[in-house]
């Protein structure tokens, strides 16, 4: 328990690192040298020095309420209570970015925050459907207990797992999952039209996000801990090159992808495993 | 005790004609609000006796229900010749051959005609509380719409709920085709109130589309007499082992489709929006709709695990998910509620069809909490309308500048059916944690694929909706808070109230009130246990903490939106890229789902067909 709460308050720190490595590796994938790895620390001290410039408050406020929000749900899921709650506060936390994206008169950020609706639509039935998996082979849905338990899902379960690897890039916003930011396209979405320290919640929000989503891949090697730090490195490796290899798709082709292909593939490997027990 | 459920049936009926005679509308008002102490009394004093109890009737009292089937058959055969609308004589015609059959074949055996048990006091408790806080509500609604007709409309629906109470409390089939058809009877008369074209034709297609249901109960009734030779419900959950026929069982299960909304008999339920608010308030949340889980969970003992249970566990599972899509098209408020309790009755019929003492405990809280959240959700409606003349998507923009209130009861409504930790949740969470133990049936896969994506399609619409309702073109500067009329307050904090409380204690909620229906449903209460706000199931755990924090973060946003103004930080206009453009926001319409919209009425006509061909074993 302690070493849960000790590991979400240093969420933040953790994700910034991440992120470091993370635009390292891209810039090597494309042939440059990339920034310091301090680089996401840097930019939030500048971050903090900026005029705060706000639209109105309740908007900045729920800038705020993202962070916290995360930040609780990612201690559910650390705590080790169960997953499936610990799903549905990850869609809490995502309710206060996406009121607050549309509480303003922006079109970029109300697109944006229609979009992250819809990167929801996407991937919450596989993250449901690989817990339902998960407690097939561990006979728990506590998190504590799968993380103790001798099988190793990885095993029983690789259809979900490939699944569940795929709906990465949603839930992270990357290539070519990423329509609810979209840089080139609506500026970030609902980002857009923070500044300041406002901004920075939901920067180190997004931090926070890369350890919880992680997480579900760690999950995957039940109590063998070396493996699953190695399913995380290569997932992460693996997001970052398709992120690098693919060009956007639009929501339409990403719901689709997900609810077509994705979900039959869980499902697949679901009702083979049960029959096979039973 | 027998006294007190005749009370409990007739004293509803005794205030709607009180409320009918009396000329003043102070009076009315008065005798309306009497109805809310006076049926939670009678429903209290039930509480505490020994059930289920068995009431026996005298002979004449079922004589007399036999003649009012047959004048009420009449009546819609009236009404069927007097709009000429075929399809309503047609069936009123079929019913009366029916009704006659069966009353020809009916063997006269000595039994109790009414069956009160916890499952009957649980829809009286909800009668008693939501649907009296609807008919006080529709009183002040009447005084601002027409003053005039306000007597009928209170009265019918002061009426509806004795209706309700009896047709919740019948044991005997025949009495139980005769309540259901006069709910079919109070709806139409409710939907037809406005008395303009589109009210006419809309109250005509409920009542013919009821009427399928009535004609399914009586051929039900047919069929149980000529496999079992028996008509009451105890008898027929009292038959052991393997059932020699599944016929009389598929097509009650039919009747409860029908009643409740299930594509593709859904448009009876959307037509319903025509008539003022209380109306659809009353239909979607404590009367009429319910009976369809009601039914479900009646049978559940004996249709469970067969394969009439897993076909209505597909069938109703696609009408949750595509209720839910088909919302996502629609403009109008009232119209995007409408489809989402189709979908969520789907999700309550589910539930009940997979009868497990889990599974049937995730039933009630769905039509409990359902209840309740439906009941505000249309009565802001109906506040939205009169105060603040918005019925469409596009009226409710920026509204929370107007009606901050309003928006933000609204909003609570929609969470509590989506979000953490609120008891909609939990009882999804149950539902999938449940289903999850049976993932080698399809029907159960079936089932655990519709519960989670259905769930995201309705998180989408609601949260659609509320980011319409909560945009803002700056700071609340002048800050005020709306005036409502005391009698609106009155019947919709009390339901806000129960939503947030409700849903905290839902750990003592689910053992102390919930479990004890469930074991005399199921006859086994669901493994599940409160440890102060913790609830804990068989499998994990839903902590106090977690219940809290989420709460917590919640009801945070509302206070400091109203208090805290970042007072140091600069104003600035949203990002244009430079660009000088008149903005006129509005929301996704999500039209290319209705290109889908013939697939899935196919599918669900398939669906139906094959639950009853298959289910009912017709083959």
């Amino acid at each position: 328990m302690s070493l849960a709460l000790l590991i979400t308050l240093l969420s933040p720190v953790i994700g910034g690192f991440v992120y470091g490595v993370e635009r390292i590796l891209r810039a090597r994938m494309q042939g440059r040298v990339g920034p310091p790895l301090l680089q996401p620390f840097y930019d939030f001290f500048k971050l903090l020095e900026k005029r705060s410039m706000v639209i109105h408050s309740f908007h900045a406020f729920m800038g705020l309420m993202y962070l916290l929000g995360t930040w609780f749900s990612l201690y559910v899921l650390l705590s080790g209570g169960d997953i499936l709650i610990a799903i549905f506060f990850h869609l809490l936390s995502l309710a206060f970015l996406v009121v607050g994206g549309f509480s303003v008169r922006s079109s970029y950020s109300i697109l944006g925050s229609m979009r992250e609706l819809l990167h929801m639509v996407a991937y919450e039935p596989v993250f449901v459907l690989a817990a339902a998996g998960l407690y097939l082979i561990t006979g728990t849905f506590q998190i504590s207990q799968i993380l103790h338990s001798d099988k190793l899902p990885l095993l029983y379960l690789p259809l979900v797992f490939i699944a569940l690897l795929l709906t990465l890039p949603s839930v992270l916003k990357k290539s070519p999952f990423d329509v609810a930011e979209a840089h080139q396209e609506i500026i970030g979405g609902p980002e857009i039209e923070y500044s300041g320290k406002f901004y920075e919640a939901i920067y180190t929000a997004k931090w926070i996000e890369y350890v919880y989503a992680f997480f579900f891949v760690f999950l995957f090697a039940g109590g063998s801990w070396w493996l699953g730090a190695l399913l995380v490195l290569l997932s992460f490796f693996l997001v970052n090159l398709i992120d690098n290899a693919t060009a956007r798709v639009n929501f339409r082709q990403m719901v689709a992808f997900h609810w077509c292909v994705l979900i039959p593939l869980v499902v697949i490997n679901l009702m083979l495993l049960a029959l096979w027990r039973s | 005790m027998e006294k007190v459920v005749w009370a409990l049936i007739l004293i509803p009926w005794a205030l709607a004609l009180a409320v009918f005679i009396s000329p003043w509308h102070r009076l009315r008002q008065a005798i309306t609000f009497l109805s809310l102490p006076v049926l939670v009394y009678l429903t209290y004093l039930l509480s505490d006796g020994s059930l289920p109890l068995l009431i026996h009737t005298p002979h004449w009292v079922s004589q007399l229900i036999t003649l009012y089937d047959f004048l009420l058959l009449f009546y819609f055969l009236y009404q069927g010749l007097k709009f000429r609308s075929f399809l309503v004589s047609v069936l009123s015609l079929f019913q009366i051959f029916l009704l006659v059959w069966v009353l020809l074949i009916l063997p006269h055996r000595e039994g109790a005609e009414l069956l009160v048990d916890r499952l009957t006091l649980f829809m009286y408790w909800i009668v008693a509380t939501v649907g009296t806080l609807i008919s006080i509500y529709a009183t002040k609604y009447m005084e601002q719409e027409n003053l005039e007709r306000e007597n009928r409309f209170v009265s019918v629906l002061l009426w509806f709920l004795g209706v309700m109470n009896f047709a919740v409390s019948v044991n005997n089939l025949e009495w139980f085709f005769a309540l259901f058809e006069t709910t079919t009877l109070a709806s139409y008369v409710l939907i037809r109130f406005r008395w303009d074209e589109i009210s006419i034709k809309n109250a005509l297609r409920a009542l013919w589309m009821n009427q399928v249901g009535g004609i399914a109960i009586l051929l039900a009734i047919l069929f149980a007499v000529k496999y079992y030779g028996v008509y009451r419900f105890t008898e027929i959950l009292a038959i052991k082992g393997h059932l020699i026929s599944m016929v009389p069982l598929g097509f009650l299960a039919i009747s409860a489709l029908v009643k409740g909304a299930q594509m593709p008999f859904h448009r009876w339920l959307l037509g319903a929006m025509v008539a003022p608010t209380p109306v659809s308030a009353i239909l979607h949340s404590a009367t009429m709709v319910k009976i369809a889980p009601y039914l479900i969970l009646r049978l559940s003992p004996v249709i469970k695990g067969t394969l009439l249970a897993k076909l209505l566990i597909i069938t109703t599972g696609f009408v949750f998910v595509s209720a839910g899509l088909l919302a996502l098209t629609q403009d109008n408020f009232k119209k995007i509620l409408a489809y989402s309790t189709i979908s969520l009755l789907g999700l309550m019929m589910l539930t009940g069809a997979m009868g497990s003492s889990t599974a049937v405990l995730a039933s009630l809280l769905l039509i409990l909490f359902h209840a309740v959240v439906k009941a505000l959700l249309f009565m802001e409606a109906g506040v939205m309308e009169k105060l603040f003349k918005a019925k469409y998507l596009e009226d409710i923009r920026r509204l929370v500048e107007r009606a901050p209130v309003t928006v933000f009861f609204v909003s609570i409504g929609f969470m509590s059916m989506t979000i953490v930790p609120y008891g909609i949740f939990v009882a999804k969470w149950l539902t999938l944690e449940e289903a999850s133990n049976f993932l080698s049936h399809g029907a159960y896969v079936g089932s655990i694929i519709f519960v989670a994506t259905g769930g995201v399609i309705l998180t989408l619409l609601y949260f659609k909706i509320i980011g319409v309702m909560t945009r803002k073109r700056e700071e609340f500067f002048r800050f005020r808070l709306e005036k409502l009329p005391f009698v609106y307050l009155f019947s919709t904090v009390p339901l806000v109230v129960f939503t947030i409380v409700g849903s905290i204690f839902i750990a003592l909620l689910s053992t102390k009130l919930i479990n004890p229906v469930v074991s005399q449903v199921v006859g086994s209460p669901a493994p599940i246990k409160a440890l102060g706000l913790t609830l804990q199931t068989g499998v994990s755990e839903l902590y106090g903490w977690q219940i809290v924090g989420a709460f917590t973060l919640l009801l945070i946003v509302p206070v400091c939106a109203y208090f805290i103004h970042f007072s140091g930080t600069d104003r600035v206009f949203t990002y244009t890229c430079g660009e000088r453009v008149e903005l006129n926001l509005g929301t996704y319409d999500f039209l290319c789902i209705s290109q889908v919209e013939p697939l899935v009425e196919t599918v669900s006509v398939a669906l139906f067909v094959l639950t009853l061909v298959l289910g009912g074993g017709l083959v």
